[in-house]
């Protein structure tokens, strides 16, 4: 199990990753925290013939809290995110979202880029992109592009990235006038979860006024259940509620089996998770106070 | 194909070595393979049973899923260093009482990540949880290993010792 | 006296092991070595028809490249160690172009580095003649199963019986009043020492002799196995276990892809080190369980037990292992647990299916066996309507019945079997806890009995098992009074050197820091055929050193005191100290007894001048040890995720040496077994393409999975092994599994007679309940909340 040959460049700017990029985009590796790539070159199940590490480009470890969004450096460390004042300020669910990475020896590494990039399908964040709406900045030598989640994310480790492009930034905007929750369920904390929901709710006097609901670990990659969101709108949060939009949920979705459990068992998690999050949702005037995963 | 190679500086325990080796050695392996340091341990090599944690510039970190190369002009930190002068550490004199090691292979890694946990100031319920939970072992049944952490967080200076989780 | 034994003494081993000092295979490397990677087969089932390395070779760090055709010249058929009547082959081939699972080694690849190795391995052209696969043991029986040696006409490599079967047992379940019959399944594991295996081979054209570090319990059994498949007298292979991380059962016999790696290094002359990755673990170590049990409990009205019986289907891979059906023959003795029956027995199938063969790991058969026979008991007490414990009491022999003969052939030696149980029965209430809303608590016991400490040669003799059951134990007083042990046990994480040091410690009334224990090397270790499996290294080895040590310690008490010109009877010893009773300052240190004793000066009449002394132990019957376990659970209705959130057991190993390493022999056995219960499974495509091959998808259990737990000891003696041990190392491993499953089962009463396999993983939970009506998907159930307390009022 160690790596096949391949050439290392590790290019001190921007610019310089991007020309390496131009030039070996096809047959190159971004290696940003590497807890994903390096087992697969580890497996040689991914034998580039470039490795282009970006550990090196300053620049790319920053987050920017702005009004709208939390822009957040490709290379910011998952470890970053949940220990940064600010972004738990602006954006808790992204900390408690990352909190279920792994542990935190590979959270340490673990990047947010790399972690979008790779698009795994029970990846937590791009669920949290899903339900924010988020966006992921890539740039290449000729330019640059904002994409949205729903283009961004293609299918199992696939997305809209071009070989030439790196991803720079990824845009979780902030919706003030929702609360946002993670909840997953996994074999273990840390493993990847057979399913996971980001639900936000504008709620007063325990009437829902708006929903966005994501899940990741049910198909090919994160989904939005909009159904679902449009039965949450105007419905009074609730154990009747909570059952009837778990349901929808689970209708919604149509999980692969694999190792971990069938397509029905998924479906099914996804529905107690999505029904668990709505039944134990704070009342405005607990709010702060978030619940535990199921 | 004929691997490229660099030449890799590191600081281990304090003491700078250098290396010319092939960009694609594994961290892991440059420490053991061509820096004699076999203390650090290879249990799965995709990151999971975490016995080859060690620490770079005071992370922990899989060392298995990083490149030597990427560690050029860093400082790590590994179980060879917790003794220097042979007189176990707080830590591992706590595994030893509490026998929370067996056949030993996990333990360096447990070492490492537990002193970054004490350095971080973490609570020993998140020791014994999060902290824990990134490795595995097979010997003990973990229960020896959250006994020691619950010594050695019962000795620390702060009030961080009080929390004992089940 | 000094009191070692029973003492809590610290790990002499934990500081090496503490400060990365620890000496594991891969951490040995010697001038001039290369590294050999194994060419493993990528298809189930077929023939190679090519084996191409011209492009291998050309790549000036590729050493050599052993063939298949190369191997099967230059090596013997390794003859197979646990033998069932009539099994149909006793000797496997290392090599063999024939192909009969996903990882079986073909050839070797030999390089400068691991690297640059596998780069080899990637241009190697293998081309196959592909058959079809077949992976689960009772489809290897269909009439239109692919067969792996058409020559047998079937794919049954063994079957036979054990204790009463036919018409000697029928008619007792045609007469009972109740029989319940379940077909049980144990999921085939893979046992995943956290060290994988590995060695390092050296070949010494000079000197002829070939020299081996590797990871393993039975240096010995590797020694005299290399011999034998690589053409070599004995004498020329000496094999080296320093650290080993880890054994479990799957390091106890040489493995084909080990003899191949000693080959590469005898062809190239050069030392060659193969270390095998977590991947190629998870397929060429042999793996375990994978075995199917219809099984039935007949009991009277008055709920007595009559008979067990099972029809075990044992699915042993590609080949039998070295041990063969010997799990299902273990299972098979061990059945009838701690309680009475007038009939037990078996029937055993072995059959041969494209998958990794299954061999030992820790709780070898008896842990299907308490997973069969504690089902039923418990599904039993469901039926009537009877308290598990009750039940289970009602049944179970008395202090006053051992020494017992059981129907499967077993004399059960001591102890009090209901006593554990009642003690652990006694926890039950006040550890309960309420279920609340979708989580379901419950609590559930099971008790067994085990075979350990495997010894008597005659009995190995009498069932087929082709290695000597004694031990060997030397202890030594070196000139300067430092104490040295020699055993062919085999240190990997259990501590048998700490608690042969105690041992011999005691014996001799000297520190420990007096005694330093030698194990692992064949060239200093006495010969010990069974090395460390079966739960054996501190009874039989443990035992050939107390009595090594006992005469040893007569011999200079004699010695002392003729030096002392007392009489041997007055003499005391403390600490290393021979002083005479009642006279002050007349005394001797050991050193002093030991310096003129090798000078073979003032000896005693008729007294030998060197201060060893070797045990043979041959123990005239294996120790049961015993126990009773209880877990308490919360299962998640919805998610069907099993928590244990508290463990109990009560262990009796006859005389415990060092309770510290006791516990965690035990407490480690169960959380092994608390993986079994819940989360590993190896599994395989209908092609017999392994498809859990990393820990992504072979679920360990960890941290969280582990409560911590209350272990307390019985210590009735073993009677008929010095120092009174019996064996600890497997007891928990082989009952947490049952005892999580009839927690479960009492948490979830709806599916308690369908709880049948392992593991009881969320998604196979979740199943079972949603088959069960405990989902209602119509979102029109009332799931307050509040009225779930009483686990039968859903029904």
């Amino acid at each position: 199990m160690k790596p096949a040959v391949f050439s290392y460049l590790d290019p001190r700017t921007v610019e310089e990753a991007l020309d390496a990029l131009g030039e070996h985009g096809d047959d190159a590796s971004v290696l940003a925290g590497g807890q994903s790539l390096v087992p697969l070159l580890n497996m040689r199940l991914a034998r580039p013939e470039v490795v282009i590490d970006i550990n090196r480009v300053p620049g790319l470890d920053a987050s920017r809290v702005e009004a709208a969004a939390v822009r957040v450096g490709a290379l910011v460390r998952a470890a970053t995110v949940e220990k940064d004042p600010a972004l738990a300020d602006a954006l808790p669910v992204l900390a408690d979202a990352v909190r279920h990475i792994a542990h935190p020896q590979i959270r340490n590494r673990t990047t947010i880029g790399g972690n979008v990039a790779h698009a795994d399908p029970s990846s937590e964040l791009p669920a949290v992109l899903a339900a924010l709406d988020g966006a992921v900045v890539l740039r290449s030598a000729g330019g640059e592009r904002t994409v949205g989640w729903e283009e961004f994310f293609v299918s199992v480790f696939t997305t809209a990235r071009e070989p030439e492009e790196l991803v720079t930034e990824v845009v979780f905007p902030v919706r003030p006038e929702l609360e946002f929750r993670w909840t997953e369920f996994a074999r273990h904390h840390g493993d990847f979860p057979v399913a996971g929901v980001c639900l936000g709710l504008d709620v007063e006097d325990g009437v829902v006024r708006a929903a966005r609901l994501a899940a990741t670990g049910v198909g090919d990659r994160p989904v939005r259940l909009r159904e679902a969101e449009a039965a949450l709108s105007g419905a009074a949060l609730g154990a009747e509620t909570a059952r009837a939009v778990g349901e929808l949920a689970r209708r919604a979705v149509d999980p692969p089996s694999d190792v971990h459990g069938s397509g029905d068992f998924r479906r099914a998690v996804l529905a107690t998770l999505v029904r668990r999050t709505i039944d134990t949702w704070p009342d405005r005037s607990q709010r702060g106070q978030r619940g535990t995963a199921a | 194909m004929k691997a490229e190679t660099r030449e890799v500086t590191i600081s281990v325990n304090g003491r700078e070595m250098t290396r010319r080796t092939e960009v694609r050695t594994l961290l892991s392996d440059f420490l053991r393979h061509e820096l004699g340091l076999t203390g650090t341990h290879v249990g799965c090599e995709h990151g999971v049973c975490g016995a080859c944690t060690v620490l770079v510039d005071g992370v922990p970190m899989r060392s298995c899923l990083a490149l030597a190369v990427q560690a050029d002009g860093a400082a790590v930190e590994t179980v060879e260093g917790l003794a220097p002068e042979g007189e176990l550490s707080q830590m591992q004199q706590a595994m030893r009482d509490e026998h929370g090691l067996q056949c030993g292979f996990c333990t360096p890694g447990i070492l490492m990540s537990m002193l970054a946990a004490e350095r971080a100031g973490v609570s020993c319920a998140e020791a014994c949880g999060d902290v824990l939970g990134g490795h595995v072992c097979r010997c003990t049944g973990y229960q020896g290993i959250r006994a020691a952490v619950r010594r050695r967080w019962a000795a620390l200076p702060a009030a961080r010792g009080e929390e004992t989780p089940a | 006296m000094n009191r070692l034994v029973g003492a809590r003494v610290a790990r002499i081993n934990d500081p090496r092991l503490l400060t990365g000092r620890g000496t594991y295979v891969d951490d040995i490397s010697l001038p001039g070595m290369l590294h050999a990677v194994m060419v493993r087969a990528s298809i189930a089932h077929g023939r190679v028809t090519r084996f191409d390395a011209t492009e291998a070779l050309a790549d000036e760090d590729v050493h050599a490249v052993i063939t298949p055709e190369q191997a099967m010249a230059r090596t013997h058929e390794l003859p197979l160690v646990w033998l069932a009547p009539e099994q149909r082959h006793t000797r496997v081939p290392v090599a063999t172009d024939e192909v009969r699972y996903v990882g079986q080694p073909l050839g070797v690849v030999v390089a400068d580095t691991r690297a640059s190795a596998e780069d080899a391995l990637d241009v190697i052209d293998v081309g196959y003649d592909e058959l079809d696969a077949v992976v689960d043991a009772e489809a290897a029986l269909a009439d239109d199963a692919p067969l792996l040696y058409p020559e047998w006409g079937t794919n049954v490599v063994a079957s036979y019986d054990i204790g009463d079967t036919g018409e000697e047992i029928e008619p007792v379940f045609a007469g009972a009043a109740r029989v319940v019959e379940r077909r049980l399944h144990v999921q085939r594991l893979a046992v995943n020492p956290i060290e994988p295996r590995g060695l390092v081979a050296q070949w010494d054209a000079g000197t002829e002799a070939l020299t081996v570090w590797i990871s393993t319990q039975v240096s010995h059994h590797i020694r005299d196995h290399l011999a034998i498949v690589l053409g070599l007298r004995a004498d020329q292979v000496r094999v080296i276990a320093r650290d080993v991380g880890g054994g479990f059962g799957c390091k106890e016999h040489l493995y084909a892809d080990e003899a191949l790696a000693c080959l590469a290094a005898m062809t190239t002359g050069r030392p060659v080190k193969w270390i095998e990755d977590r991947g190629e673990h998870f397929g060429a170590t042999f793996h375990a369980r994978d075995v199917v049990h219809r099984a039935r409990l007949a009991l009277d009205e008055d709920g007595r037990f009559l008979a067990i019986h099972s029809d075990i289907l044992g699915n042993c891979g590609a080949h039998a292992s070295n041990v063969g059906t010997g799990p299902f023959r273990i299972s098979s003795i061990m059945l009838p647990g701690p309680y009475r029956f007038e009939r037990a027995g078996t029937t055993i199938r072995g059959v041969v299916t494209t998958t990794t063969p299954t061999g030992a790991m820790r709780g070898f058969g008896m842990q299907e066996a308490s997973w069969v026979r504690e089902r039923l008991v418990d599904e039993a007490a469901r039926e009537l309507g009877v308290d598990p414990v009750e039940l289970r009491l009602r049944n179970m022999l008395e202090p006053g019945d051992l020494p017992y003969d059981t129907r499967t052939y077993q004399r059960y030696d001591s102890g009090d079997y209901p006593e554990a149980l009642r003690r652990v029965g006694a926890e039950i209430e006040k550890r309960s806890r309420p279920s609340e809303g979708r989580i379901r608590r419950g609590i559930g016991v099971a008790t067994h009995v085990e075979f350990t400490g495997l010894g008597p040669s005659k009995t190995q003799q009498l069932v087929g098992f082709h290695l000597g059951g004694f031990e060997t134990g030397v202890v030594r007083v070196e000139p300067d009074g430092s104490v040295l042990v020699s055993s062919g046990v085999v240190g990997m994480g259990q501590g048998i050197e700490t608690t042969l040091a105690q041992l011999a410690a005691e014996q001799l009334h000297v520190p420990m820091s007096a005694v330093r224990v030698r194990l692992g090397d064949t060239a200093t270790a006495p010969y010990s055929a069974s090395g460390s499996i079966a739960s054996r290294s501190m009874v039989v080895g443990g035992g050939a050193v107390v009595r090594a040590g006992a005469r040893l310690h007569e011999r200079l008490v004699r010695i002392a005191a003729h030096r002392l010109e007392a009489d041997p009877g007055d003499i005391e010893v403390e600490e290393g100290v021979f002083s005479v009773k009642g006279v002050p300052g007349s005394s001797l240190t050991l050193a002093e007894v030991a310096e003129r004793a090798w000078l073979g000066w003032n000896l005693p009449p008729g007294e030998r001048a060197d201060l060893e002394e070797k045990d043979v132990h041959d123990p005239e019957n294996v120790s049961y040890s015993y126990a009773a376990h209880a877990a308490a659970v919360a299962v998640d209705l919805d998610t069907g995720q099993v928590r244990v959130e508290d463990y109990w057991l009560v262990h009796d190993a006859g005389t415990v040496v060092n309770p510290m390493i006791a516990d965690g022999q035990v407490v480690g056995g169960v959380a092994h077994g608390i993986g079994i219960a819940l989360h590993e499974e190896m599994r395989y495509d209908p092609a017999g393409q392994p498809i859990t091959t990393s820990y992504l998808d072979y679920v360990m259990p960890t941290a969280e999975d582990i409560p911590d737990m209350d272990v307390s000891h019985m210590c009735t003696p073993a009677p008929h092994i010095p120092g009174g041990m019996k064996g600890l190392g497997e007891g928990g491993t082989i009952l947490s599994p049952v005892t999580v499953g009839n927690a479960v089962a009492a948490a979830v009463p709806e599916i308690a007679e369908r709880l049948v396999e392992t593991p009881l993983s969320p998604s196979r939970m979740w199943t079972l309940m949603h088959e069960a009506g405990l989902h209602d998907e119509t979102g029109l159930d009332d799931e307050t909340g509040l009225d779930d307390d009483d686990p039968t009022s859903k029904e």
